[in-house]
């Protein structure tokens, strides 16, 4: 594994932007371990959260002994619990998202990276996956800073081609990964299936789900023209065109009315919509673009 | 169906040359095919670009063809070039002779502009329109005609000659005459009916040669009723519009007062041709200085008779000895050249008289007062110069415009006008009662120019002969001659007409001689004041003296016969458009000057002088010609009718295929460089 691809993936002013950054769940979850986030489980924290009657068998330690003496009956005092938050990072590594450069799938893993350190600093439980991960082999869990490299190196291992089907693979991932909290999505969302199965899925799932669209300058505003055969880099399918302005315009037309189909799917649905061209760079998106969806803090 | 064909297309190329652009087609589609050859690009995924073009992939065949816009676009700009090259178009009339003769009417009623921009561009246009529908073999010879005609051009086939004499016609202000025209044309078709070896228009040909004739005319002429066309087929193409309108002057001259001696009337004769009435205003201008105007109106053309509207001008003015009179009418109609007219005064001619007398002092007396000497050269000789031989000469060829025998006669008339005192004119048309005395003037004849203004009242005559002159004489003096029974009421003085000269005879004598010798007075006629007057009414009217009165007018193209004033050899006349002619003396003292053409006053210098002599002038003057109406039918031999309902050209499409040609390859540039996709 050399660390060219380390540092394309994280640089030091990119690292340092984010130690400053927080992910934020617009719910609350349930964590699995002692973390620094609230729960919804009440614990042992500072913070107190409610009282409740003693039932035999609490622990004598929580019981309010001053309301004890005002009104002569045991009160449980309950604390709000802090838990850890767990960051699910789904990444679209078909063949399309090898397109552009740098290439959509390196945009994903840039910022999959980013989003990654940002929960690792913030001792959340980081699950990063690609779309086509089968069970037998799913990715790691991570957990605190010192995990930074293994994230780095199992994002290097993510290879396009993994050409399966939206749907199917949020599905795979779905089964695999029960625990609520936050979801990221990075895709194209080029798929001739459609998107829509697949995000109703993840509705279901109960989530807090970002979907970050990834589309390529080439994609936006096409630089082609003439009389040419398009094939498809998936499936080989061919579409014969004779590229004209006219027709750059409906391509234009159609690519707008599918982001804003997408948008409009996801915000009906509660989920958080971004597109995003290659060419944006990846500390801008995650410092401004995603700070104003309320991903990060 | 290969009637169809001959009729709408003209082959151009050969068969070699239709191969080689039969090929150019299936060139075209190869080369479009192996144009389509696409580059393959691979692409993320083809699902927004398959989406994008979804909509079009609807109908497939249309996809395709719009797809190959620049295919088709190619196909049909060499279909349209292809098809342009064997000149489509149709034909109007069809030209079914192989020889054609194209006549063209160049008289004033063709310069109407009724028809923009005149009737004769008009009919020249369509003459160029026929020459180009003519076929190849096809031979064609124009004539232009007015009151002659004139060979533009002989047969032949070739067509830009043809076009180009055509273009050259120019209008004329001459009247119309069909005749001359015809003799032409049908010289060709018809040869046996001109065999005249002095009509000059004669053209022989070998044999018969059955041709076309096309009239290009407004119809305004005489019909030509003895004409056999034979050989020669007619056609009529009317060149006038429905309605024209014009008003135009058809006469205009200058008389004497008769109520007022010193002033002279002009008149005009303004005439509407057309069917509204029409106001105009005439003005008179005397030497170009405008003199009094006044308001016309005419009525329009009588719906029942179809006479035309017509109303007169008349002005009074002081005499003038010479000058221009000019008369215009202001009004806008179809045919200016008849709204103006012209004529000229010129100085009265100084007769010339040859007074012979054996002594006569009251008759000399009176020729030579001021009157007279102005207006004539009097030349006194006595009765033996009748024997001499200068007074043959003189007499043979009017060398005189009177001449005035006392009391003598010649043995012959001369070529003039005489007026004889006492004497009869040789012959037996004039015969003489016997003298008789005593001679009572009872009446004097007013009216005759000779004896007007004579009083004679208070005028003693002793002897007179009762006189009896030709078949066709004016008494104009009549009296009581003799006595008692004997007395007759005869006339004393009479005018008499001679192969186109007058004699007057005055049957007594003012100084007579007795068988002695001895002169005595007849009458005391020489006292009184009618004397001098009968004396000058003689050298005025004899001596052919008018003054201020307008020389007649010449109508366009027709010889002008002048007079010189002294004896030149030749004459200088400058025509309105200041181009000078020379004409040369002709017999009997005249020139006839023909280059009439042009409207307006024509100056006439004599011999090397700078002075004009006289003015001659020229105006249209024919009712045919200012009447501009369209005929639907003309007569030659025939009724032939107009033709102006059938198209008279070949239209032709290859100008429009070739612009659309041009148009479609303009689009295709675009098509390409926009790749324009529908």
């Amino acid at each position: 594994m050399s660390t060219v691809p380390e540092i394309t993936l994280l640089n030091p002013q990119l690292l340092a932007q984010l130690e400053r950054l927080e992910l934020m769940s617009r719910k609350i979850f349930r964590g699995r371990m002692k973390g620094e986030r609230r729960s919804k489980r009440k614990g042992q924290s500072v913070e107190f959260a409610d009282f409740r009657n003693y039932v035999p068998g609490d622990d004598l330690r929580f019981i309010d002994w001053n309301l004890y003496a005002r009104m002569d009956r045991l009160f449980l005092k309950l604390f709000l619990e802090e838990e850890d938050l767990h960051v699910y990072v789904l990444i679209d590594a078909s063949t399309s998202m090898e397109f552009g450069d740098p290439t959509k799938l390196q945009y994903a893993k840039q910022l999959a990276a980013a989003l990654g350190y940002i929960g690792l600093t913030r001792a959340d439980r980081v699950k990063i996956e690609s779309l086509g991960t089968s069970h037998r082999n799913p990715g790691p869990i991570l957990r605190g800073r010192a995990s930074v490299w293994r994230m780095i190196e199992h994002l290097n291992s993510i290879q396009p081609g993994e050409n399966i089907s939206l749907a199917d693979g949020v599905k795979n991932f779905c089964i695999r990964n029960q625990s609520k909290g936050i979801l990221i999505l990075i895709t194209d969302l080029m798929d001739k299936t459609g998107y829509e199965r697949a995000l109703k899925l993840l509705v279901a799932q109960q989530m807090d789900f970002y979907l970050l669209h990834v589309l390529s300058p080439e994609e936006i505003n096409p630089e082609i023209k003439g009389d040419l055969r398009l094939v498809d880099a998936e499936d080989s399918d061919i579409a014969e065109v004779t590229v004209s302005r006219p027709l750059l315009d409906r391509y234009k037309r159609t690519l707008a009315a599918f982001v804003d189909g997408a948008k409009d799917y996801c915000t009906r649905r509660g989920m958080n919509y971004l597109m995003t061209s290659t060419d944006t760079p990846v500390d801008k998106l995650v410092g401004t673009y995603l700070r104003k969806r309320g991903l990060v803090r | 169906m290969l009637q169809f064909f001959t009729n709408h297309f003209l082959n151009t190329l050969t068969l070699g040359q239709w191969v080689v652009l039969a090929l150019v087609p299936p060139a075209i589609i190869a080369l479009y095919l192996l144009k389509l050859r696409r580059q393959p690009l691979q692409v993320p995924s083809t699902y927004l670009w398959s989406r994008a073009i979804e909509d079009l992939h609807v109908n497939s065949l249309w996809q395709r063809l719009r797809q190959s816009l620049l295919l088709l676009l190619q196909l049909l700009l060499i279909a349209m070039l292809i098809f342009t090259l064997v000149r489509p178009g149709w034909k109007g009339t069809e030209l079914v002779g192989n020889r054609l003769i194209f006549m063209i009417d160049t008289s004033a009623s063709m310069n109407a502009t009724d028809v923009q921009p005149t009737r004769l561009d008009s009919a020249k246009k369509q003459a160029v329109a026929l020459v180009e529908q003519m076929k190849a073999g096809d031979v064609a010879m124009v004539i232009s005609f007015s009151n002659l005609a004139k060979v533009e051009q002989t047969f032949t086939d070739n067509r830009r000659l043809l076009r180009q004499k055509v273009e050259l016609i120019a209008p004329t202000s001459r009247s119309s005459d069909l005749s001359e025209a015809l003799r032409a044309a049908s010289g060709l078709a018809n040869p046996g009916q001109t065999g005249d070896p002095n009509n000059p228009n004669d053209i022989q040909t070998a044999e018969a040669q059955p041709a076309t004739m096309y009239l290009l005319t407004d119809g305004g002429f005489a019909s030509v009723p003895n004409f056999r066309l034979g050989n020669l087929e007619a056609e009529y193409v009317k060149v006038s519009s429905a309605t024209p309108r014009n008003v135009g002057i058809v006469a205009f001259s200058t008389d004497a007062n008769p109520e007022n001696p010193g002033q002279i009337q002009v008149f005009a004769r303004v005439e509407n041709f057309g069917v509204e009435t029409e106001k105009a205003v005439a003005t008179l201008y005397v030497n170009d200085v405008e003199l009094d105007s006044q308001n016309v109106e005419v009525a329009g053309r009588d719906k029942e008779n179809q006479l035309p509207g017509a109303a007169g001008v008349k002005f009074e003015l002081e005499s003038i000895e010479n000058g221009v009179l000019r008369l215009e009418l202001e009004i806008k109609d179809d045919l200016p050249l008849d709204n103006k007219a012209f004529t000229v005064v010129n100085l009265p001619l100084p007769a010339k008289v040859l007074f012979i007398t054996p002594g006569n002092d009251a008759l000399e007396l009176a020729l030579a007062t001021d009157e007279a000497i102005k207006m004539a050269v009097i030349v006194t000789k006595p009765p033996k110069y009748l024997e001499e031989k200068a007074y043959l000469d003189a007499a043979v060829d009017s060398s005189y415009d009177l001449i005035i025998y006392d009391q003598c006669a010649p043995k012959t008339m001369p070529n003039c006008n005489t007026l004889f005192i006492g004497r009869l004119p040789p012959g037996d048309e004039w015969k003489a009662a016997p003298k008789s005395f005593p001679t009572i003037v009872r009446d004097v004849n007013q009216l005759h120019p000779l004896s007007q203004l004579l009083a004679m009242e208070n005028v003693k005559i002793l002897e007179a002969t009762p006189l009896t002159g030709p078949p066709g004489s004016t008494p104009l003096m009549e009296a009581y001659v003799g006595q008692g029974d004997d007395t007759k009421f005869s006339s004393v003085y009479m005018v008499g007409p001679r192969a186109g000269y007058e004699d007057a005879v005055l049957g007594f004598e003012i100084v007579g001689a007795d068988e002695k010798g001895d002169v005595f007075s007849n009458a005391d006629w020489q006292l009184r004041r009618s004397f001098p007057v009968f004396a000058l009414n003689a050298i005025k009217y004899l001596g052919g003296v008018r003054t201020g009165l307008a020389m007649p007018s010449v109508k366009p193209g027709a010889p002008a016969i002048l007079r010189s004033l002294t004896a030149v050899k030749q004459i200088t006349v400058r025509s309105p458009r200041n181009e000078q002619f020379v004409v040369e003396r002709e017999a009997q003292n005249q020139f006839v000057f023909t280059r009439t053409d042009d409207l307006g006053v024509y100056d006439v210098r004599e011999g090397s002088g700078e002075k004009v002599s006289q003015k001659v002038a020229v105006n249209v003057f024919d009712p045919r010609e200012t009447n501009l109406e369209p005929r639907d039918k003309i007569e030659i031999g025939e009724e032939i009718k107009a033709q102006t309902a059938k198209q008279v050209s070949r239209k032709e499409l290859w100008r429009w295929l070739l612009l659309g040609a041009i148009a479609l390859l303009i689009f295709e540039w675009y098509v390409y460089n926009r790749r324009v996709y529908l």
